[in-house]
Formats: structure tokens, C-alpha cells, sequence
């Protein structure tokens, strides 16, 4: 479905983010290992989009390409038309793990955050708006605590902050709740749709999420692309058919989530199956 | 905690006795100066009854009376073995209330020597850490001079600095010039090597955030490498004083006009037991408290860590 797209680029208006024939190899003790092999898609100016797939299927390669921090060996991504070399000020980043600066408060590490995209801003400001943020993800209190007073949660919602005080039109979140426990974790789930989802005036923030968690990417996302592994690519592309704002608990009851959410796990099965060359999977 | 537990402790009847003893006839040819040690033991012992009444955590009482318990138990000790019982050496061995009295009739002398090794260990130890911290930072930041300079700050820090010396006395004309360059380099090596270690085993995580940020390279080093790599960096610049203490005091023994070194050196030569010991035990002083002040400064600027 996208590739007359793909190919039709030269005419048709660019995606916001365009991912083109990424190949990444590693060598490993004199073994060549492909992390990426020629993976291909786009996610339009405002869409939230979730990379899922199993661990070692190059879902956090191909984000830690699209942060900057490392180059494909083949293929390129365009951002707004342009291609990236390395990181840039037009994309905020949540990690897994260890995304703060363990030396600065919450505050400290917001602010910091947004000095690095708007210069000129004077502290008092930067801080003004570093707890307007703050307070948005409920750490009013705990402002001038450092990471290692924090719980995990807690530093992942600073870190949320952060990249929301930031004011990039990309957002890119690599497994950031996959650490944390399952109560804090639907809670923050909830927060970040709330926030992105917004009051429906601002302009939404285009997003890449990786993730192995099918509810949570069902549930904040408006499209799914479906990785696999050994080597990894884009295994299919599928729409989330579901109406926003969304609400977890009816969005959950409904037959239709628990119709979807079937015919993801299948598809997510099949592709395995016919990896270790059988159709008998015992799950 | 109750009255009992605050004020009945051994170290108060330590005192008690320590005062008792003080009553003792005398056996020694030279006056012992007793008043002098009841005057200093009240001195603590009131300190110690206002920390009673005020300190709120009975592990924090424990502690400061422990030590102040022997501190009165030694002086306990020397009394009887010195004044009371004449069983040491008198010349040898001098009475507490003499070191006492001597301690207060050279007190401005003292200062005047604390002041001179002071102002030499600090001009060697902040000229070095001013030059090796953000040396280390640029070196240890760059791959492929970082691994070379490793091996390079390993050799040089492993050269004891005393031997130095010699060479620093025919290089440089005076003795204060020659301290201060054997302290730099005592300083220097440690700091640069703990530097780039630090550097080095910043964790990567760290350093990934920081380049989404897209921080410059002035901000990434330092604003996040130089925090990140300042746990390390403490453990040289802690070796550094340690060391620069040990060189500068036995440097005031060889060649030094004034200092801490000097005094306890010129003092023993003459064969006055008291002002060398006033010496030995006014350097233990300074350094106990130079090493609280480096460690609250450690403290307050590691305070993030958990």
C-alpha cells in the first residue's frame, strides 16, 4: 500500500518523516550481522506511530537512527525534505532508561533541556516554563528532586517533560515505559495520551514510538508498523481503525478492541511461525 | 532521649577522673603546669555537656563522646606516666600541661607556619587541579589520544613525587618555588589520570542524551562530561592532598625556612621534646581539618548522588 506512494514521491508532497531502504549492518567478532534490512515507510506531520516487533528486530536501531546518534550503512531518512546527519533540534527524545542527568533537579534537567533548543531564552523563563511542564505531569511537588530521589516513574515523567518543554515537532520514545511497573505504567499511558492528544486546538507533535507492548500501541497510536526479526524489517503496515480522544476503560470494553487486538496477535504470531518453519506454535 | 542516656556516660566520669588525677602530688623536677590540663579538660567538658543538650540523634551523641572519651582516657595516661608516676623519660617525655602551655605560648609562631605550608600546598594543589581538570576533560574526550595519554598519566603518577626534589632544588631558586612545583606535580599526575578515567567511564547513556539534546561541544564537556566524570576526579584530587601533605612537611625538614615541618624539624634538633610535640600534634590538626573541609566540599558537590 505505500509503495506507489514511495514511488510516486517526486510528485506528491513529502511525509514529515521518510524513511528510505534503511540498511544497518553490524560486525560482530568477524560476523556480519544485519540489524536493519531495507526498511521502508513514512509518518505524516501530526501522526503518532508505533514500532512493534520482538526484542533484536532492530526496532530501537532503526530509532536510535532517526535520533541521530547512529548512521545506516545504506538507505537515508528526510525529515521535512531534508535528510538528517546526526541529531538535531527538531527531535526530543525519551529513553528506556537513564535519560537524565542524574547531577541536575527535575527542574535543572527540564530547563537544560529546553537552553539546548532556545538559546536566547532567558533562565527565568526557561524555568517558568520548565515548571509549567513539570506541573503538567503531576511533579509540582517534586520539583527540586534529584533522579536518584525519584521513583522510576517519576523520572520517566520528567523526562516526558523534558521533551515536551522542548517544543520539538518530532517526538521520539524508545520503550520508555518498558521498565516500569505495570500500575505506573497504564497511569502514564494515560498521561501521555491526555498530553498529546491535547484540548484539540494546538497542533499535535508527529511521534515514533517503539514499543513490545500490542494494548499500549493500540491504544496511543494511529498506525502500527509491525517489525520482524533475523534480519529485521517492516512487516506490515496496519491502520488503528479507532476513533479520538480515546478513553482506556471503553476503549477496552468494546468488541471491536478485543477483535483487533486478535488480529494483531495473530499476524504477530504468523510471522513467527513460519520463522522456526512450522504452523504449530504453543503459546 | 532521656537525661540519663544524654549526660550519665563514661566519658563524663572519664572526666571526673581525669580532673581527680590531676590532684595527685607531683614526681617530676619540672613544674608539670596542671593548671593548664584542668583548664583545657573543663574547656571540653563544657563543650561536651552543650553537644549533650543539643545533638538529636543518639548515634551522632555515641560518636563525639567516643572520641572524646579517649581523648580523656589518653590524657589520663600521660598524667600518671608523665607528671604523677615519673615512670618515662622526662626529657623525652614532657607533661600534658607543658605541651599545653607551650602550645599557647607559641601559638602565634604556630600560625605563622600554618600559614606558610598552607599557602604552598594550596598554590601547588589549585594550580594543578586548575590545569589537569580540563586537560583531562579535552584528552580523555578524544578517542584516540585518550588511550595514549592513559598510559602516559599512569607512568608519571607512579614516580614518587619526593623524588622530585633534588631536581626541583637545582632547577628553581627558591625553597617556596621548589615546594610548590614538587606539590603541582604530586597533584597534577592523579588529577589527570582520575580525569580521563572519569571521562572514559561515563556512562553512555549519559552521553546519548546529552547528543539528542544536540548540546554543543563546549556544553557537553562541560556541563555534562565534567559533573558525570567529577566522582572520579574527587578520588585524584584527594590523593593529590593526601600526597602533597606528606611531601611538603618532609620537604620543611630538609630545606625550608619556616612551616609546619620546619618547626617540628628544628625543635627535636634542639632537643625540645614539648614544642616538637606541639608540632606533630598541630599537624594532625590542620590536616584532620583541611580533610572535613575537602570532604564537606565533596559532599555539597556530589550531593545528587543517591
Amino acid at each position: 500500500m505505500f509503495l506507489p506512494l514511495l514511488f510516486n514521491s517526486k510528485v506528491s508532497r513529502l511525509s514529515k518523516i521518510e524513511i528510505r531502504n534503511l540498511t544497518v549492518d553490524y560486525i560482530e567478532k568477524n560476523n556480519r550481522f544485519t540489524a536493519l534490512k531495507d526498511v521502508s515507510f513514512s509518518v505524516e506531520a501530526g501522526e503518532f506511530v508505533s514500532v512493534i516487533g520482538s526484542s533484536g528486530c532492530g526496532k530501537s536501531t532503526l530509532l536510535s537512527i532517526l535520533e541521530g546518534i547512529i548512521s545506516p550503512t545504506q538507505g537515508s531518512i528526510l525529515i521535512d525534505g531534508k535528510p538528517i546527519h546526526g541529531t538535531g533540534p527538531n527531535r526530543g527524545v525519551v529513553f528506556q532508561h537513564y535519560s537524565l542527568f542524574p547531577w541536575m533537579t527535575a527542574r535543572q534537567n527540564v530547563a537544560f533541556g529546553i537552553k539546548q533548543v532556545k538559546k536566547k531564552l532567558p533562565k527565568s523563563e526557561r524555568l517558568k516554563i520548565a515548571d509549567e511542564f513539570l506541573d503538567k505531569v503531576g511533579l509540582e511537588h517534586f520539583k527540586n528532586k534529584y533522579p536518584s530521589q525519584l521513583s522510576g516513574g517519576m523520572q520517566q515523567r520528567v523526562a516526558i517533560a523534558r521533551a515536551l518543554a522542548m517544543d520539538t515537532d518530532i517526538l521520539l520514545m524508545d520503550e520508555p515505559f518498558g521498565a516500569i511497573d505495570a500500575k505506573n505504567r497504564t497511569v502514564l499511558q494515560d498521561l501521555l495520551l491526555k498530553l498529546w492528544e491535547g484540548n484539540g486546538t494546538q497542533e499535535k507533535k508527529t511521534v515514533v514510538f517503539v514499543t513490545h507492548d500490542i494494548d499500549e500501541a493500540i491504544l496511543l497510536s494511529d498506525r502500527i508498523v509491525m517489525m520482524s526479526e533475523n534480519p529485521g524489517r517492516v512487516f506490515k503496515e496496519i491502520p488503528v481503525p479507532f476513533a479520538r480522544p480515546r478513553n482506556r476503560t471503553e476503549l477496552v470494553s468494546t468488541a471491536e478492541y478485543g477483535r483487533f487486538r486478535n488480529e494483531l496477535l495473530s499476524l504477530f504470531y504468523s510471522d513467527i511461525a513460519s520463522k522456526i518453519g512450522g504452523s504449530e506454535v504453543v503459546l | 532521649m532521656t537525661l540519663r542516656e544524654r549526660y550519665l556516660r563514661i566519658t563524663n566520669l572519664l572526666f571526673v577522673i581525669l580532673l581527680a588525677v590531676q590532684f595527685l602530688p607531683d614526681k617530676v623536677s619540672k613544674d608539670p603546669k596542671t593548671a593548664y590540663v584542668i583548664f583545657f579538660a573543663v574547656g571540653v567538658e563544657v563543650i561536651v555537656l552543650l553537644i549533650s543538650a543539643l545533638i538529636k540523634k543518639p548515634k551522632d551523641l555515641n560518636l563525639f563522646l567516643d572520641i572524646i572519651g579517649f581523648l580523656f582516657g589518653f590524657l589520663i595516661l600521660w598524667t600518671l606516666f608523665t607528671a604523677k608516676f615519673n615512670l618515662l623519660k622526662e626529657s623525652l617525655f614532657p607533661a600534658p600541661g607543658r605541651v599545653f602551655a607551650q602550645f599557647i605560648e607559641d601559638w602565634r609562631k604556630i600560625l605563622t607556619n600554618i600559614r606558610s605550608s598552607l599557602g604552598i600546598i594550596f598554590q601547588g594543589f589549585l594550580l594543578a587541579s586548575a590545569i589537569a581538570i580540563p586537560f583531562g576533560l579535552f584528552i580523555g574526550w578524544s578517542v584516540r589520544i585518550g588511550s595514549a595519554g592513559t598510559y602516559i598519566s599512569k607512568f608519571f603518577s607512579s614516580i614518587p613525587p619526593i623524588v622530585y626534589i633534588p631536581y626541583g632544588i637545582a632547577l628553581l631558586p627558591t625553597f617556596r618555588s621548589v615546594s610548590v612545583f614538587v606539590i603541582f606535580l604530586a597533584t597534577f599526575w592523579p588529577v589527570l589520570a582520575s580525569t580521563m578515567s572519569g571521562v572514559m567511564h561515563v556512562d553512555k547513556k549519559i552521553i546519548d542524551s546529552a547528543k539528542v539534546l544536540n548540546v554543543g561541544r563546549f556544553t557537553m564537556l562541560f556541563s555534562v562530561i565534567l559533573p558525570a566524570a567529577l566522582p572520579q576526579i574527587f578520588i585524584g584530587l584527594n590523593q593529590g592532598l593526601t600526597v602533597s601533605f606528606i611531601l611538603l612537611t618532609s620537604a620543611e625538614m630538609i630545606g625550608a625556612r619556616d612551616g609546619l615541618g620546619y618547626y617540628v624539624k628544628q625543635y627535636s634538633d634542639f632537643g625540645d621534646y614539648t614544642r616538637t610535640i606541639v608540632g606533630i600534634l598541630v599537624i594532625g590538626i590542620v590536616v584532620i581539618a583541611i580533610s572535613f573541609l575537602f570532604n564537606k566540599l565533596q559532599r555539597y558537590l556530589l550531593r545528587w548522588k543517591s
